[in-house]
């Protein structure tokens, strides 16, 4: 196994993904929470809370939340890359436990995502207190709780990459699985959110479960209000947690158990 | 493990795709120490038969054994069998060095070997650069040299002479040559026999996923045979028989219109025998073996099958 992570780990590396994944978390971490505190959220259209306010902080931090699609669209490519450049029949050869193989990539990106969600959590820290700072507005959150929300977005990260990762070994073709990843997350799960009835699934999908860490529900709320709908109760932050770790396990599950006896061709 | 001799088994394999089946209950062996040559129209079922041989396609029934286990039975098989399937199968981002990390880090091989094989396939001087912009023979190249990482016993080539150049092709032979006479295992396959036929000294040839041929190639070719037509195709007859000394195989038939089949003397044989005879030659055609005939068939009846 030690053999199998430390492969995994140079062909990561080795990559221009790797320093893309790393340019992606630095510019939405640091570039798009610095855009949001310098623009201040009273001015989007339509207007949010104020960052001085406990709902306007909790807005821009679920924003940063729906660019979850990000992590998990690289972890659909890297590991749908070894089926399009045909790498996946030599590591098969090198290591004919395919479990094992998916169980290296799904530690070496698990960890690559922790990576990931450090650097986008810290860079919006330092860009948010940073914004506000300048512009002297005190945060309508104590720096405490402020850090812990972008912990808990930090660790979504994580299970969206892994969720990307598992998606990408069940579909194997690069295309498809990039457009289901990026479809449902970016496209797919807003859509349900206006559909009568079905919307009443959202929380317990994947963006319900990372708006409840952040107890976003601005969107959500927006959105029954225009459709005249009931309002989304989103579950408790630790549900959310548990949810979004259960999508993980079963994204790895997948990933893991589905190639074994599948024909490498 | 190094002087190790394995042979490749193959015992009743068959494989199929629904109602079709892709290779049917297919046995031969292939033996170390000689360069075997799999063979057989493109769709006959021979890189199907490879990747059950490798563990990557589940046979539907039968067995294929390297050294008596199947491949996923072996405890470290990239030490036991080199294989290469596809003719360009790395990063285009990775560079050739990157590419042999990749792989020396699964079987567990050191970085010297890395630098070892770029050196013995050429590839140095390219180790640092992308693979994106390799050509076809340095790709297969670094196929190989990524198969030797573990320095294994068994060699199974998919095609490996797609798109090589005379020189590439040439390169090939002397580095097979040179890896069977070593005791290894060296199955290649393709679909052009000329390719292949001064490459291999064994032949299994396959058509639509059933065996029908096996054996060392000069066996099955036959001896080549030379059609001569001459104005004077009795003397020259008589020539050619009074050239036979004791021991040779000198076949000598007429074909009628003044044409005379040989077996057993080549064309340049017979034209200067000719010559020193004063006998006039018309027409000096080297036939086709009995495998070219063979193989000829084979792709022609392709054409038949619905």
């Amino acid at each position: 196994m030690r053999h199998l992570l430390r492969a995994e780990v140079r062909r990561l590396l080795a990559t221009r993904l790797w320093s893309g994944l790393l340019l992606a978390a630095a510019l939405i971490g640091g570039g798009m929470m610095g855009a949001m505190a310098l623009v201040g959220p009273e001015n989007f259209d339509p207007p949010m809370p104020g960052l001085h306010t406990e709902a306007g902080i909790r807005a821009v931090l679920g924003i940063l939340g729906y660019t979850a699609f990000v992590p998990a669209a690289i972890g659909t490519l890297a590991v749908t890359s070894e089926y399009r450049h045909r790498t996946a029949t030599v590591t098969f050869l090198f290591a004919p436990r395919r479990w094992q193989v998916l169980a290296a990539k799904l530690g070496t990106y698990g960890g690559a995502g922790l990576i990931y969600g450090l650097l986008l959590a810290g860079t919006a820290a330092a860009a948010l207190f940073t914004a506000t700072a300048t512009q002297g507005i005190s945060l309508g959150l104590p720096t405490g709780s402020v850090l812990a929300l972008l912990a808990r977005i930090g660790l979504a990260m994580v299970v969206y990459l892994l969720i990307g990762v598992g998606v990408g070994a069940l579909l194997r073709n690069q295309v498809a699985a990039l457009c289901v990843v990026i479809g449902y997350l970016y496209v797919g799960e807003p859509l349900l959110m206006m559909i009568p009835g079905a919307n009443a699934l959202y929380p317990i999908l994947p963006g319900g479960a990372t708006a409840s860490l952040t107890d976003f529900t601005y969107v959500a709320d927006a959105m029954s209000q225009e459709l005249g709908s009931n309002a989304v109760t989103l579950v408790p932050p630790a549900a959310g947690a548990l949810l979004l770790t259960g999508y993980a396990l079963a994204a790895c599950l997948a990933a893991v158990i589905l190639p074994m006896r599948r024909d490498i061709t | 493990m190094s002087g190790d001799r394995q042979t490749i088994e193959v015992s009743r394999l068959t494989k199929r795709y629904g109602t079709v089946a892709a290779v049917r209950d297919l046995s031969f062996t292939v033996a170390p120490g000689v360069v075997t040559g799999f063979l057989g129209p493109n769709g006959a079922g021979k890189t199907t038969t490879m990747r059950m041989l490798t563990g990557l396609v589940s046979p539907t029934s039968g067995t294929a054994t390297i050294g008596g286990r199947p491949y996923r039975k072996l405890s470290r098989p990239s030490r036991t069998v080199g294989a290469v399937f596809d003719a360009s199968a790395f990063h285009p981002g990775h560079t050739a060095r990157d590419h042999m990390r990749v792989y020396a880090a699964l079987g567990g091989y050191s970085d010297s070997r890395i630098t070892e094989l770029l050196d013995l396939l050429g590839l140095a001087e390219a180790a640092d650069r992308r693979t994106r912009g390799f050509s076809t023979g340095m790709r297969q190249r670094l196929n190989l040299a990524t198969a030797l990482l573990g320095d294994p016993r068994v060699l199974l080539l998919d095609e490996p002479s797609n798109g090589l150049d005379p020189e590439g092709m040439l390169w090939l032979r002397g580095f097979l040559r040179r890896l069977a006479d070593e005791g290894r295992t060296v199955l290649i396959s393709s679909h052009i026999l000329s390719e292949v036929q001064q490459l291999v000294d064994d032949v299994v040839v396959l058509r639509r996923g059933e065996l029908v041929a096996a054996g060392p190639l000069a066996r099955l070719a036959g001896p080549p045979a030379v059609l001569v037509g001459s104005p004077d195709a009795a003397r020259l007859a008589a020539a050619l028989r009074a050239s036979r000394r004791d021991g040779d195989a000198l076949q000598v038939d007429s074909v009628g219109d003044g044409r005379l089949r040989v077996r057993g003397l080549d064309a340049p044989g017979i034209a200067d025998l000719a010559a020193a005879h004063q006998v006039r030659v018309h027409e000096l055609v080297t036939e086709s073996t009995g495998l070219e005939r063979l193989f000829l068939d084979l792709t022609s009846a392709k054409a038949e099958i619905p």
